[in-house]
């Protein structure tokens, strides 16, 4: 295993920039998940991680070695794709063998490592199949089981699970969480799946636009998001946001007509952006004032879409049934110590 | 096997319509098909096959004799010396489209399909614009081309120095079939090009991606991953062009002629049939012995695209990506 350092990486098709200037370090034996909506580059930033990818400028190490202009088969890396790309003319087996017969590795070994990878995933009795003859599920382990074979020192996974339905995809990343602590594998794990990349991360790298928002353990980014574009990515259902005024102490915002004092005093005037997530925040007698638009009933809890006087929407999560009908004006507190301050540029304040 | 609510076994059909309706429902969507197909290709083929039994007698009657036309065709030296002529030089006109026509075909698809490749388009259809020309038109162009007269071929290898390399290469025994065949092979290359050009496109992306990780180069993964996918259509371009050429006449027409000169050095099945059935110069049609020939070239075909069916398709695996 291995750590993994990119290096002011830029990558252009043409005059188009679609990674801007990325900088990033993987330590070994890390899981880190690079997340954002589709198009935001990071496809591109794994892809260029394996080789498959030519970069325009900057540098990507792997354990320490310059990798940037090797071939992919020399990176020591492996790669699980997202459509699987199993080769469909070879069985389970020797789709694990293929790349260690073109690597030259002794017949006895690659026997010993396809076994062994069998082993871990419980490939045993499909090794002769072809992969038509198997499911999304078995595909998706023998793929993983291609990567495992090689003994690679990073393992690069390009949205392994978006083919899966939903049960299996849960049972998949419990067995990805439990393959990394087994192998003690460095992993770089694209996804667009907030859950996914919450519950399997080390440390969690937003990407928006070709940029890099923010990289930090996955608790760090749900509470406190360096800007807001991580404030309303992270988190399911999204963080409310709205605008306000600071007053002249900077101990308290203007909201919607009511001023809801802050927990510190923060620097600086104007024009801000408060945010609070539905379950931060709840129903009472102080607050911002809202109409009620619409009420769902999940049992366990209940969400309240509300909307201020100037339009904004508000999604208040309640315990059980919140008793409340369309239409009724309601007051919405955000929680102590769950309010997050950005200014207009939309980066959070300093000393929040 | 549906149960219909009512709680009714309904077997064939749809639910809700008569057993009528469905009838006229299905005569109405097979029956152009079974009549045209009927009327033009199964009629004329048992006719055929009918008329090989008959011969004609001096009074103009026909009368069936068994199967003395063939034994006649394959026995008698005055017909099986033709007959196996045209017999081999169809296989050689055959295995010369194999050997040239596919393989080139399948070397044009794999560039056609290089990521870096450009002006694509009009490559391709550069590159297939002779298949849509008339065999004449082909037939006559290359004529000119090669004649040892004015041809610009002549010329061409005079220009560098290589004029010693010239020949008259449509009017010599030995060269008149080679040459004709690899007319045939320029005009039609772009048939297997595309079939196999779109195979590859099916190939996806991510399936090469996994074999460059894997350490393959570009030359490595077309052997060992692509390849092994377009052998379905590669031997679907096999029997196309067996077929194909099994039942070639135009060609060979237009340039040479019925005689496909010189001295029969360029006849094929075809050829021997359009002599035989409709008469050439001194020969007098003969329409027992044509439909003879012309079932002869049915069980040729046949036995060439049984072997296909039984023997190589069934140990080609078609994939689903």
């Amino acid at each position: 295993m291995a750590d993994v350092k990119i290096g002011n990486l830029h990558k252009s098709y043409g005059t188009v920039e679609v990674l801007k200037d990325i900088n990033l370090q993987v330590e070994d034996g890390a899981f880190v998940v690079l997340v954002g909506p589709s198009g935001c580059g990071k496809s591109t930033l794994l892809r260029s991680i394996a080789g498959l990818e030519p970069i325009t400028s900057g540098a990507i190490s792997i354990g320490g070695r310059n990798v940037s202009d090797l071939a992919p088969a020399q990176r020591e890396i492996a790669m699980v794709f997202q459509s699987y790309a199993l080769y469909p003319h070879m069985n389970v087996e020797n789709n694990m063998a293929f790349g260690l017969k073109f690597a030259g590795v002794p017949k006895a070994e690659i026997a010993d490592r396809v076994n062994e990878a069998a082993r871990i995933l419980q490939l045993e009795p499909l090794l002769k199949r072809r992969p038509r003859e198997l499911s999304g599920g078995q595909r998706q382990r023998v793929a993983i089981g291609r990567a495992i074979v090689r003994h690679p020192k990073v393992f690069l996974f390009d949205e392994p699970l978006s083919n899966l339905d939903a049960a299996l995809r849960i049972n998949t990343r419990v067995e990805i969480a439990r393959l990394h602590k087994l192998l003690k594998a460095t992993i770089v794990y694209v996804t667009h799946d907030q859950v996914e990349a919450m519950t399997l991360a080390d440390k969690i790298v937003v990407m928006n636009k070709g940029r890099v928002e923010q990289v930090g353990k996955p608790l760090e980014l749900y509470y406190r998001p360096a800007n807001l574009f991580v404030a309303r990515f992270i988190g399911s259902p999204a963080m409310n946001t709205l605008a306000a005024t600071l007053d002249g102490k900077g101990k308290a915002a203007a909201v919607a007509g009511v001023s809801l004092p802050l927990p510190a005093a923060v620097s600086g005037t104007g024009e801000i952006t408060i945010g609070f997530r539905p379950e931060h925040c709840s129903i009472g007698k102080t607050g911002i004032p809202a109409r009620v638009e619409l009420v769902e009933r999940l049992g366990e809890t209940g969400y309240v879409h509300a909307r201020t006087a100037d339009g904004a929407a508000l999604l208040v999560e309640v315990k059980g049934d919140p008793g409340l009908a369309q239409g009724a004006e309601v007051r919405v507190a955000p929680a102590a110590g769950h309010l997050h301050l950005f200014d207009g540029e939309g980066v959070r304040l300093a000393g929040t | 096997m549906e149960t219909a609510s009512q709680g009714r076994v309904q077997q064939h059909g749809i639910v809700g319509m008569s057993p009528g309706a469905y009838a006229r429902v299905l005569i109405f969507f097979l029956a152009p098909a079974v009549l045209v197909y009927t009327l033009f290709s199964v009629y004329p083929l048992l006719d055929t096959i009918i008329s090989s039994f008959y011969s004609k007698q001096n009074d103009g009657s026909y009368v069936y004799n068994g199967v003395a036309n063939f034994v006649t065709l394959l026995t008698d030296p005055t017909w099986s010396a033709p007959f196996w002529n045209a017999f081999i030089n169809n296989i050689k006109f055959f295995l010369i489209h194999m050997l040239v026509q596919n393989p080139i075909g399948l070397l044009l698809a794999a560039l056609l399909s290089l990521p870096v490749l450009r002006f694509r388009t009009a490559y391709r259809t550069l590159i297939f614009m002779p298949t849509m020309l008339s065999v004449v038109i082909i037939g006559f162009t290359w004529q000119l081309i090669l004649s040892p007269l004015w041809g610009i071929a002549k010329m061409f290898l005079q220009a560098f120095g290589l004029g010693f390399l010239f020949g008259p290469w449509l009017g010599e025994e030995s060269t008149a079939l080679i040459t004709i065949s690899l007319i045939s092979v320029w005009q039609f290359v772009g048939i297997p090009m595309i079939l196999i050009y779109t195979a590859l496109l099916a190939i996806p992306d991510e399936l090469i991606d996994a074999a460059t990780v894997d350490g393959l180069n570009q030359f490595q993964a077309f052997f060992h991953v692509k390849l092994p996918l377009i052998w379905p259509t590669i031997g679907l371009v096999s029997v196309l062009t067996f077929v194909n050429n099994f039942n070639a006449f135009d060609l060979i027409y237009a340039m040479k002629g019925a005689l496909a000169g010189p001295n029969f050095s360029a006849d094929i099945m075809g050829t021997l049939f359009y002599r035989v059935f409709f008469g050439n110069q001194l020969q007098l049609g003969d329409v027992s012995m044509g439909a003879t020939i012309a079932t002869m070239m049915f069980l040729i075909i046949l036995c060439g695209v049984m072997i296909y069916l039984f023997l190589i398709q069934r140990r080609l695996q078609r994939y689903a990506f």
